[in-house]
């Protein structure tokens, strides 16, 4: 079965297709009703559901069978946020007593995960009695799990068990040179394998395991990480590989490497892309792939909305006291999901109608525009820039509004030459949104203001609480008929 | 002879399910090898089971004391330059 992706698809029956909506790159739009209806709750899977609903990761797995170059095997951690980063390892009956919690207490958690802190598929056992438990003891919660594919085709079996219809394979590359480029070993068949022999079996098991996965019907999202000098240029062919063989959705996400972090290529100082390199890599993607841009890059027991992380109210000490009714969490988390899928359709609606809207008006021949943006979820701008932990970032352009991606406004200092000491938290924040032109939150204090506009980013709080798209491009009609369009900034581009 | 697990093991189960002689067993602050019941895996494996899967360097020792995985063997990072990187994180 091949799955119909965007571009390719004819217009999606009951949605809106991407040039009618106003907004372009709508990760939903051309997807069959099928895929949506098992997507439209999934934070993870799905760009519109990560403003509504939240997500959740056990740490029950934490044997690995394989090694890779962004990785490092020491995880232990509370502060940082990057996968294969757990506090505190979880048995299944544990991580079965932690996700009733967390469905109780955060009812917009529709989805649990395993993602490691090692290979999910190499703790089979631990793995699938967690899946085995929760499909039988809260079976409103959607149930999902990322590999690296090693083992994949000897699991696909026993994952179609348990419903579970969401799947991510990491595949970085499907050329074993390259490979031996990323992953120094596999274990395999009682041995280390080592080198362009052992990436070449992994590759093939996860091609293997993508068709399979496939031919059962399960959806499948591909990670891959980019890496400047070893896949960048080898990605886009990835994309239409995994395409071909049918899966859904493709993220491309940033290497992470600090040396701090322990790992070959902190080390060895190869470095992550540049926000600009990811966009023209996914972009370039997009074209026969429908393309992830909202991935947080969350640890293996992450708890929330994509963005937050509040795994600190659930630790093991603090869910032993919670005394929880499931059958009653049950019944509140329906009526809610309900109330947050009605007023998403709703919002779908007006996007829809405020895009008939700009489409009948005379199309602007103005230039693109980055914009960033306050959130903390329901679609909308609410967020006060100085609370802001991340912004998301929207390209406006004569065509609509299209989501690019996110920055973290606290990132930590990297350490290089742009980065001197003393750097205060809103100069890093305003650093971290070069090539923006606009930001738009609830509100903005009287020193971060001045900053923004010194450093030609326009503060502006005159949308809060309005849906993000409609702000976005009211603010890029504004720009365009105050005469700012006209010109190009300067170095927007360069400095990004 | 038996192989032994040192102080360095993170506790990751990867090496207990691989044990052909179930030796490796779950213990604090790390995983241990029941001494009486580790052959080495000889007459089993060409290799140690549990050393080939552990992502530890240094983390299993040989019946001499030998690091079976010594530094660089697995992540590839020469043991120089992960001391070099390590002393500059120190310096900041």
């Amino acid at each position: 079965m091949q799955l119909p992706v965007l571009n390719d698809a004819p217009a999606a029956k009951g949605g809106c297709s991407a040039s009618s909506c106003g907004t372009t790159d709508n990760q939903m739009d051309s997807l069959p009703d099928s895929i949506r209806e098992k997507v439209q709750n999934h934070p993870c899977y799905s760009e519109d559901a990560h403003h509504y609903f939240a997500r959740m990761h056990v740490a029950v797995a934490p044997a690995c069978n394989i090694q890779c170059h962004y990785c490092n095997r020491k995880y232990d951690c509370a502060n940082e946020s990057r996968p294969g980063v757990v506090s505190e390892l979880l048995t299944p009956d544990q991580a079965v007593k932690k996700t009733m919690a967390v469905a109780a207490n955060i009812p917009q958690m529709t989805v649990l995960g395993i993602a490691g802190p090692g290979d999910p598929l190499a703790n089979p056992e631990r793995t699938f009695e967690t899946f085995r438990r929760l499909s039988e003891e809260a079976p409103d919660i959607k149930l999902c799990v990322s590999t690296n594919g090693l083992a994949l085709p000897d699991a696909v079996e026993e994952l179609s068990k348990h419903n579970i219809d969401h799947v991510t394979i990491t595949i970085n590359t499907v050329d074993p040179e390259i490979g031996a480029k990323i992953y120094p070993w596999i274990f395999w068949k009682n041995r280390r394998i080592k080198g362009v022999k052992g990436a070449k079996i992994l590759i093939e098991q996860q091609q293997k395991g993508l068709e399979m996965l496939i031919a059962k019907g399960i959806l499948v999202k591909v990670n891959s990480v980019m890496i400047p000098g070893v896949n960048d240029q080898h990605l886009a062919e990835v994309s239409k590989v995994v395409k071909a063989k049918g899966a859904f959705l493709h993220n491309v996400m940033p290497l992470i490497a600090e040396a701090e972090h322990g790992t070959f290529y902190g080390v060895m100082g190869q470095r992550g892309p540049t926000p600009d390199e990811l966009q023209d890599l996914q972009d370039s993607c997009s074209g026969d792939m429908n393309m992830m841009r909202h991935c947080r890059q969350c640890r293996a027991d992450a708890v929330g909305m994509l963005g937050e992380d509040r795994g600190d109210e659930f630790t093991l000490d603090k869910i032993e006291d919670m005394e929880i009714d499931y059958q009653a969490a049950m019944e509140k988390r329906k009526v809610i999901h309900q109330a947050i899928q009605e007023e998403m359709d709703s919002k779908r609606l007006e996007k829809a109608t405020k895009a008939a809207q700009h489409k009948a008006e005379p199309k602007l021949t103005t230039r693109p525009v980055l914009m960033a943006v306050a959130t903390s979820g329901q679609g909308v701008i609410n967020v006060h820039f100085g609370h802001a932990k991340e912004f998301l970032i929207y390209e406006a352009s004569p065509d609509g509004v299209r989501f690019i991606s996110h920055r973290k406004a606290d990132q930590y200092c990297g350490g290089d030459s742009t980065c001197g000491d003393g750097e205060s938290t809103l100069q890093v924040t305003i650093r971290a949104l070069a090539g923006c032109e606009a930001v738009l939150c609830s509100k903005v204090g009287y020193e971060p203001w001045e900053m923004l506009e010194t450093a030609g980013i326009m503060p502006n709080g005159e949308h809060a609480m309005e849906p993000i798209e409609e702000a976005v491009m009211a603010v890029y009609k504004e720009m365009a008929a105050a005469g700012k369009l006209d010109e190009k900034p300067e170095a927007v581009r360069a400095s990004a | 002879m038996a192989v032994k697990i040192v102080e360095s093991c993170v506790n990751c189960f990867a090496c207990e399910p691989v044990c052909p002689s179930n030796a490796i067993y779950e213990a604090k602050p790390h995983f241990l090898v029941d001494s009486k019941k580790c052959t080495e895996c000889e007459g089993a494996f060409a290799d140690y089971q549990c050393a080939s899967i552990c992502p530890i360097e240094g983390a299993i020792l040989n019946a001499l004391g030998e690091q079976i995985n010594p530094p660089g063997s697995l992540t590839g990072i020469p043991p120089e330059r992960m001391a070099e990187a390590m002393a500059e994180l120190q310096s900041h």
